[in-house]
């Protein structure tokens, strides 16, 4: 345990003292914050008026902003916790380029408590700079209009933590098999380009083809996703559905919430059959732990280079 | 002396390539033992064999007494090595590096710091613990190098290319603390280098070439089987210098003559003693050695 934990302490120094590293995962979430601030907010909150206009309804603008806030809230988040990981986790393809992982494991080092000094060290990096993400967010939603009860608050912590040790977990298995800078350039352009749409964070799921959609169901980062837009949103959709019913008939205010709750992904469809939160927590959870077997079984099996 | 180090009949393919065939060789308890080849001779792949970082594909290899199939965690214990390339976290304090290559080998508390006493009093780093590997000297970083090998107190000290790179007065300082190692905890040495000098001071030397032993020995007896003598005599003329009858080169103010050991100059020396009035006789290098055996020269060191 105490070599675990030296090596754990080891691996984070070195993330936060690798100025390269550590920019270059705070530039994923830094980016995507001014990109929405400025430019996509206006694009969604565009959208959702055209909605809301088709039924025929008015609402609050900070009721508004709140909405295109946590909707962007959760997007930025499902990225990042992703994204910040597989840049943190770039130490363990580092010590094979510089020849530290040979050096470790050329002492009675078990290989199980290096690969896991690696994974836990990578999820405490980003987990930091996650929860930074998450506190800025919370203050960018404070400033336009925050509807989030507490225990979305505190659902929201549990999704970037999940969300953090899932990134982490899905970056060591990919990692493992890389072994040069080369290697890690190119990973991280695709992850960072192609991450944000496959998990549906920068486009709805429910805008891409059936297709499409059927195959992104199957990637566990989808519900994670999920599982932010719904805490980030749940207190906005409350208070529309309040507001609402004051002058609409009920049935409709349902059909309205329920096409927007759709609309962006609140409400996620295996094939036809709607997903339940708890089953997302479920799906999300059984992948981190699938994940982290299958990374410390590859560490283990790992035969010596022939 | 017993063998510390005992490799009998090893083979490591790379697909086509063999990068070792055949390897047979012992190292004493207490030895310097010096492995010399040409880069891609096959010195790395032996060394990363021991070291249990690469799978052989067939043969013994017993160190300290431990078979590297069976025993691989004791060998490991056994073995501490200084990479020509150094391994250490540039951006991590002395201090870090240590602690965490301490951990390695399950040495915490005070037992790391009693050896972290002793290695900076040994090797005088007291005054570089707090500073950041990535600004020191490439002297400096080679002590913490060798710090890092020493920290788990091996029996055996495997360098592979330790000094390439450093001035002069760092190398002298390396190896005085190396022979002052192997005279005080009776470590052996196992040695792949670039220079020549370094590798002539050893106890035993093997040389391969193409993954196979082209030659082993002292320096002494390699030296006399691969490497002519040459006899130095001062204050002659050409004419004089025709009459022994064997070919020379003239240099500044003498004529140095090749004989093939010092038993023919020996010989010459008796036969024409009025014409040896002032003169010397050098033994052969361990470069001559190096190239007679190999047909190649070991480019590095001050070449390098």
């Amino acid at each position: 345990m105490k070599t675990f934990l030296v090596m754990l302490k080891r691996n984070i120094k070195m993330f936060f003292k690798d100025k390269g590293l550590f920019f270059t995962s705070m530039i994923t979430p830094l980016i995507l914050l001014v990109l929405y601030a400025t430019f996509l907010s206006n694009v969604y909150k565009d959208s959702f008026m055209g909605v809301l206009d088709g039924f025929g309804v008015k609402v609050e603008e900070s009721l508004m902003n709140g909405l295109v806030g946590g909707q962007l809230f959760s997007s930025l988040l499902a990225v990042s916790c992703v994204t910040v990981s597989f840049c943190s986790n770039m130490l363990m393809v580092q010590d094979k380029v510089t020849g530290a992982r040979k050096d470790f494991l050329m002492g009675p080092l078990k290989k199980s408590t290096l690969a896991l000094s690696y994974y836990t060290a990578s999820a405490f990096s980003t987990l930091i700079i996650c929860v930074l993400a998450m506190i800025a967010c919370f203050v960018y939603i404070g400033i336009v209009g925050w509807y989030i009860t507490v225990a979305d608050v505190f659902l929201i912590m549990l999704d970037v933590f999940l969300l953090v040790m899932f990134g982490t977990a899905l970056s060591s298995v990919i990692n493992f098999f890389l072994s040069s800078q080369g290697h890690i350039s190119a990973v991280g352009s695709i992850v960072s380009s192609c991450y944000g749409f496959i998990c549906g964070a920068y486009m709805p799921l429910a805008s891409f083809g059936d297709w499409l959609r059927n195959i992104v169901m199957f990637l566990p980062g989808t519900y994670g996703t999920s599982m932010l837009r719904n805490h980030t949103l749940n207190g906005v959709f409350e208070e529309m559905t309040s507001q609402l019913t004051k002058t609409h008939p009920e049935p409709m205010v349902d059909a309205l919430i329920e096409g927007l709750r759709d609309s962006i992904d609140c409400n996620l469809y295996f094939f036809d059959t709607q997903v339940e939160i708890g089953t997302m927590y479920l799906i999300v959870s059984l992948s981190i732990l699938a994940l982290v077997a299958i990374y410390v079984i590859l560490n283990v099996l790992r035969k010596k280079k022939d | 002396m017993k063998d510390v180090i005992q490799i009998k009949n090893l083979y490591k393919s790379y697909g086509d390539v063999k990068a070792v065939q055949d390897l047979s060789f012992k190292v004493k308890e207490g030895e310097l033992f010096a492995f010399l080849g040409v880069n891609g001779a096959g010195k790395s792949t032996t060394i990363s064999i021991m070291c249990s970082a690469l799978q052989k594909d067939s043969g013994t290899v017993i160190i300290n007494g431990n078979d590297i199939d069976k025993e691989s965690d004791d060998i490991k214990r056994a073995l501490g090595v200084v990479f020509q390339n150094s391994v250490l976290d540039k951006s991590l304090t002395v201090y870090d590096n240590l602690r965490s290559r301490a951990a390695v080998y399950g040495i915490h508390g005070n037992d790391f710091k009693t050896r972290l006493d002793e290695l900076s009093e040994l090797l005088d780093f007291k005054p570089l613990l707090k500073r950041t590997v990535g600004k020191l000297s490439g002297g400096q970083k080679r002590k913490i190098d060798v710090a890092r090998a020493l920290i788990h107190k091996p029996r055996i000290l495997v360098l592979d290319e330790p000094t390439t790179g450093l001035d002069p007065q760092t190398r002298l300082t390396l190896w005085s603390v190396i022979e002052n190692l192997r005279k005080t905890e009776k470590m052996t040495v196992f040695l792949t280098t670039h220079y020549m000098e370094e590798a002539a001071d050893a106890d035993f030397v093997v040389i391969i070439d193409s993954g196979k032993i082209v030659a082993e020995g002292t320096p002494l007896q390699l030296k006399n089987e691969y490497a002519g003598d040459s006899i130095t005599i001062y204050g002659i003329d050409d004419a004089t210098a025709n009459s022994l009858g064997i070919s020379y080169e003239k240099i500044s103010g003498a004529h140095r003559f090749s004989v093939k050991n010092t038993a023919q100059a020996t010989e010459l020396i008796t036969k024409y003693p009025h014409i040896f009035v002032d003169y010397e006789v050098v033994k052969g290098k361990m470069d001559s050695v190096f190239l007679t055996v190999t047909g190649k020269k070991l480019e590095g060191g001050d070449n390098k």
